[in-house]
């Protein structure tokens, strides 16, 4: 909404300057956004009377003209088509300067001198305007100073008007606010109408045949109108309010929607057949070309006005092509009326058609100022228009909306805002934006103020509107900031979040960048990754309304995130990443509505890992890394069941790849990403990942336990066992510990070599043992047999043979 | 050692002075260890100067031996403690000579373990969740895929509301059923309900989450972000209550020297309804692009639950009332960290998750 401060200096006296009013404005709840100042630079302009126009000589789109300036006359030479003796214009002298900064020059334009320049409206910087000069009203006096003729320069508040504020819509209504801001009466329009002996009545019959959707239909008859343009002043407010000028019927109708809030409709009287109007629901497939020139189907719950032929308006959206008012229309059928808002936004929202109309009608307009609007703009179209206005409104009536009475209770509205207040108090700040008081009563012992509230404010229905009323007229800066007693009340994690802290925690420790990447992915992803869908679900959700295919499936893993990540960051020569990211994926529930939406941490490595720094050796991050990383997980949550086994995954390497579990059940995979997938996705080769169930982490997560530190020395024996190279070491770890007994407290692999000494189909595994016991300093003698004990159980079960 | 007098009783003994000025002549010419070694054998080695003097007291005549014996220790005793001196001394110097063959180029850049980090999101959520917790709040989770009836119904915003239009919806296809009622939640809010619904009061939650938009992205906006949703419902609750919690929650988050101001607003399932500005971070309120020349950047929107809200969920808004307040997480991140594009937050640019 567009407020220009003077038009609203007819409805209210401010007293104060324009950021002023903003800011009661923003901080009772309606936002000024900014404040704009029109029309500046417009000092110095003159208004001049065309006396006479003849052809340049030597060029046939310019005229030479004689301009009275009170007194004096100039010699201008214009290029406009539509200058003519006898219209008021405004003129430029010499050395003025316009808005945009251009100078006025003394001119010789194709050998004749020019002592000014007529100006358009762009020119002047008002409007748009440009196809020709501007034409003043004719009442204006010569030689007057344009400024002043044009009241500009204006400035015009730009306005958040809220959902629930439709009253705000017009003028009117935010004069009302700033009156009650201000501690000012609100002047209201004239609703004087002069109009003519003969009565409409006859002329008009309205039938409303789905008064669910129409609760009141009146019609005004204005015959005799002249259609032409509208005087300055209507055309200067109708643009400072964004709305752009027409003709003078149209402009009336905008303009008094503007002013009160109602919107109204001009139909040609005489396109509508037998003035006969009939408001009904759309039937299938019937169809109306709005005004716009767009041809439309109608569902079957849009309300039409019709005739009796057929539709001729889409009710509260926008009117008809073939009823519209034109330049030879002289009889004007004016229709000022109220529709069901949720109607209205159905048939708006899907046609795709918001109109000033429906943005007031979806929001709420009173249904009982539909007469007063039409009156006013029938007098208007009196005085502007030379019409005559035929006697009465035609109004259809079927369901009359009163005014609500609500009980406010004075003590409650003070409670729920934390202030203490008095009835009066209350009920002054209510009168202030025009509700009436019924009165007070008092009620179980409470003191209760009774008010009515007009159809004007469709937002006030129950108490708790009222209290908000109360307290942002009353003002919220004034009431004193103070925190809820909580002492029922302790904060914290629960163990879960807490674990979810540490797990994040643990990652970023771990060296690695947290990633959030989008819930919604592109289905290519799915493809590429598992084209049969072995692993991923086949039954995937999907948005219904996507904004691109990009982002148009809900995510069933975080692989595809992470992935595209790693490729945004490749394409940009970020080659060395490691990300993690703890996000929901959504998987199909059974026959629920809602999906499971599983908690997972996703996890990628590519590229050169931990050794950057000058002298070390580059290490590429490989299996081994993630699997490093998923171990120190493990270990920070204190996880002791849980096992890797191989297994294969149709988007990871065959041979390099295996199934999480953790106390038995699976959670998750870890591996390399198969080649396939890398080339596919244009991704580097070599891409270490894993996916892990949070909740089942989360829930193995067991707090630690003291073990006993040994007071007595260990003994440790290095040993290297050459075994076959398909022998797990996990296998041989697990013998080993098994022959070693319960002395061997650690075994810890240091070292993996393959080569001529171990021959070929072979590996050599070599360990450092450590055995020691908490009661005593263990001997040779005791480590020994243990010693060969292991050796020679790993030489069964293996054929390991000592290195 | 400087040269220093002989002492009183050993000048008096001519042999025994000459062999202290001796041992004092030596010790000085010696310029390293190995040659104050040289210096102790001569003197104190088993057949050193001072050592044979000792042992030839036997053969002294008796008067004397008292007297050579006395002073004769009395040397050795000096002898021991110069030497030891002058090796501690040229100790210290010969090590600190080898030390500085050691020198470090000390600006070459050290050797870390990399550390990663936590998405900037991320530790904004956790900052506010700590702040609240210290309020005494629990925090709180909910669907991201959600129905109409907890996003909008019973949130008071009923289908044919305005306030709908304000909030594009995506919307959601179940794969095993036709359902036009699955979105993707476009404000955490929805948590409040099902806390609610499962929770009789008191209550003090925050619910940090994810929430979605049909908005094509651009610098300001992002068809998914985060948000931080905020309920308290108790007994005696008043819009004071909601103002002095936010205000200390603001003052937390941006500094004990903001400006907050609360200004009427409407949201569908509060009332009376607020917008919480704090003064411009950039300009600190004088006025700034960031700002848009307003000197106030608009952090929260938030107000007293709306008795509606109670109705769905079975509470009695007689006996209790509460407040609920929603801020973006992005929005901070922006305003907080001059982070000029929300864009860059899912991009995860390493280059830009290194910096927080």
């Amino acid at each position: 909404m567009r407020v220009s401060l003077e038009w609203l200096s007819d409805y209210v006296d401010f007293e104060i300057d324009a950021q002023e009013i903003a800011d009661l404005l923003t901080n009772s709840g309606t936002e000024v956004e900014k404040i704009e100042t029109i029309g500046k630079g417009l000092e110095g302009f003159q208004v001049g009377l065309v006396l006479e126009v003849a052809s340049h000589p030597r060029a046939d789109r310019l005229s030479l003209c004689r301009v009275d300036i009170a007194g004096s006359i100039r010699e201008v030479v214009c290029g406009a088509p539509n200058v003519k003796p006898g219209i008021k214009v405004p003129l430029a002298a010499p050395g003025s300067r316009l808005p945009n900064g251009t100078v006025i020059e003394e001119a010789v334009i194709r050998g004749i001198s020019s002592h000014g320049m007529i100006l358009s409206e762009k020119e002047l910087g008002i409007s748009e305007e440009a196809s020709g000069i501007m034409v003043l009203d004719d009442a204006v006096e010569i030689g007057r100073d344009l400024a002043s003729v044009l009241s500009m320069p204006d400035q015009v508040l730009v306005v958040e008007i809220t959902p629930n504020r439709s009253d705000c819509l017009s003028m009117v209504g935010m004069a009302r606010e700033v009156a009650a801001l201000t501690g000012k009466q609100l002047k209201m329009p004239p609703s004087r109408v002069e109009e003519i002996a003969e009565p409409a009545s006859g002329l008009v019959i309205i039938e409303i045949l789905d008064p669910d959707l129409c609760s009141r239909y009146a019609a005004r008859l204005i015959f005799s109108v002249k259609i032409g343009p509208s005087p300055w002043w209507i055309r200067r407010r109708l643009q400072a309010a964004g709305v752009r000028p027409i003709s003078n019927v149209v402009d009336i109708t905008n303009y008094v929607m503007l002013e009160l809030g109602q919107p109204l409709h001009a139909f040609d009287y005489d396109l509508i057949e037998e003035g006969h109007i009939i408001v009904r629901r759309a039937k299938a497939g019937e169809t109306l070309t709005t005004l716009d020139g767009v041809n439309r189907k109608l569902t079957e719950d849009s309300l039409l006005i019709c005739d009796s032929k057929g539709a001729v308006a889409l009710a509260g959206v926008m009117g008809g092509e073939e009823s519209e008012v034109g330049e030879r229309t002289s009889r004007i059928l004016l229709e000022s009326a109220h529709f069901d808002p949720p109607n209205i936004m159905r048939t708006a929202r899907f046609q795709e058609l918001p109109s000033e109309a429906s943005y007031r009608f979806e929001r709420g307009v009173d249904p009982n100022g539909c007469v007063r609007a039409a009156d006013r703009a029938a007098e208007l179209m009196r005085e502007l228009a030379g019409g005559d206005v035929m006697a009465g409104a035609v109004d259809a009536h079927p369901r009359v909306i009163e005014p609500v009475e609500i009980d406010l209770r004075v003590a409650r509205t003070g409670k729920l805002i934390g202030i203490t207040l008095g009835s009066n108090e209350v009920a002054d700040l209510l009168r202030s934006i025009e509700l009436d008081m019924a009165g007070t009563k008092v009620e179980d012992g409470v003191e209760v103020v009774s008010v009515i509230v007009p159809t004007f404010r469709p937002d006030l229905e129950r108490e708790i509107d009222l209290v908000e009323e109360v307290a942002r007229l009353r003002g919220y800066q004034k009431i004193s900031s103070t925190l809820p007693l909580t002492s029922k009340n302790i904060g914290g994690l629960s163990r879960g979040q807490k674990k979810m802290r540490s797990i994040g925690r643990t990652m970023a420790g771990e060296g690695l960048y947290e990633a959030i990447t989008h819930a919604f992915i592109s289905p290519r992803w799915l493809d590429i990754l598992d084209p049969s869908r072995q692993y991923l679900p086949n039954d995937v959700f999907r948005v219904r309304n996507p904004i691109s295919e990009e982002f148009s499936v809900m995510r069933p893993s975080l692989m595809p995130g992470l992935l595209e990540t790693l490729r945004f960051n490749f394409n940009r020569r970020v080659t060395d990443l490691h990300l993690y990211e703890i996000g929901r994926v959504f998987l199909s529930d059974g026959d629920e509505k809602l999906p499971r939406e599983p908690l997972r941490l996703g996890c990628i490595m590519s590229g050169e890992w931990f050794h950057k720094q000058w002298g070390g050796e580059r290490e590429e991050a490989d299996f081994y890394t993630i699997k490093g990383v998923l171990e120190e997980l493990i270990g920070a949550l204190n996880i002791c069941d849980w096992d890797i086994r191989a297994k294969e995954f149709p988007f990871l390497h065959p041979a390099q790849s295996g199934l999480i579990t953790i106390e038995g059940s699976e959670a998750g995979y870890i591996g390399t990403l198969h080649p396939r997938v890398a080339r596919e996705a244009e991704l580097p080769e070599k891409i270490a990942v894993m996916e892990l169930d949070l909740e089942s982490l989360i829930a193995s997560s067991r707090d630690p336990r003291y073990r006993e530190i040994p007071r007595f020395p260990a003994v440790q024996i290095d040993l290297a066992v050459v075994v076959a190279e398909d022998s797990s070491c996990a296998r041989v770890e697990h013998v080993m510990r098994e022959a070693g007994g319960p002395l061997l407290r650690e075994v810890q692999l240091f070292d993996l070599y393959r080569g001529e000494q171990v021959g070929p189909g072979c590996k050599s595994l070599a360990f450092k043992l450590t055995f020691y016991a908490l009661d005593r300093t263990l001997t040779d003698e005791e480590v020994m047999p243990l010693r060969d004990s292991i050796i020679e159980t790993l030489r069964e079960r293996f054929e390991a043979r000592l290195r | 050692m400087s040269r220093e007098p002989v002492p009183g009783e050993l000048a008096e003994d001519p042999k025994l002075g000459e062999l202290y000025r001796e041992l004092q002549r030596d010790l000085e010419a010696a310029g390293s260890l190995p040659a104050i070694e040289d210096v102790r054998v001569a003197f104190l080695g088993r057949k050193g100067k001072i050592t044979s003097l000792l042992q030839g007291i036997k053969d002294l005549v008796p008067e004397d031996r008292k007297r050579v014996g006395r002073l004769g220790n009395q040397l050795k005793g000096y002898a021991e403690r110069a030497l030891d001196e002058k090796a501690a001394a040229m100790g210290d110097l010969e090590l600190e000579e080898a030390l500085r063959r050691e020198a470090l180029d000390i600006s070459l850049p050290g050797k870390c373990i990399q550390r990663g980090s936590r998405h900037l999101l991320s530790q904004i959520i956790e900052e506010i969740e700590d702040i609240f917790i210290g309020l005494g709040y629990q925090v709180v989770e909910g669907p991201e895929v959600e129905l109409d009836y907890y996003n909008f119904e019973a949130l008071n915003t009923p289908e044919w509301h305005p306030s709908k239009s304000l909030q594009d919806t995506f919307y959601i296809e179940n794969p095993k059923g036709d359902y036009q009622d699955v979105l993707l939640r476009t404000q955490t809010s929805p948590v409040q309900v099902r806390v609610m619904e499962t929770t009789p009061p008191p209550l003090y939650v925050i619910s940090p989450g994810k929430a979605f938009r049909y908005d094509v992205p651009d610098a300001t906006h992002s068809p998914m972000f985060h948000q931080v949703e905020g309920l308290v419902v108790d007994e005696g609750i008043t819009l004071g209550d909601l103002k002095g919690t936010l205000e200390y929650f603001t003052k937390q988050m941006f500094g004990q020297e903001r400006d907050i101001r609360f200004r009427p607003h409407f949201f569908p399932f509060t009332e009376p309804s607020a917008e919480v500005d704090v003064s411009c971070i950039i300009c600190e309120g004088k006025g700034c692009r960031v700002c848009k020349g307003s000197g106030w950047l608009e952090i929260l929107g938030c107000g007293m639950v709306d008795p509606n809200v109670y109705k769905y969920v079975g509470y009695d808004e007689e006996s209790v009332s509460g407040f609920a307040f929603g801020m973006g997480v992005e929005r901070i991140a922006l305003l907080k960290y001059a982070v000029p594009d929300i864009r860059y937050f899912f991009d995860n640019d390493l280059r830009l998750l290194r910096q927080f």
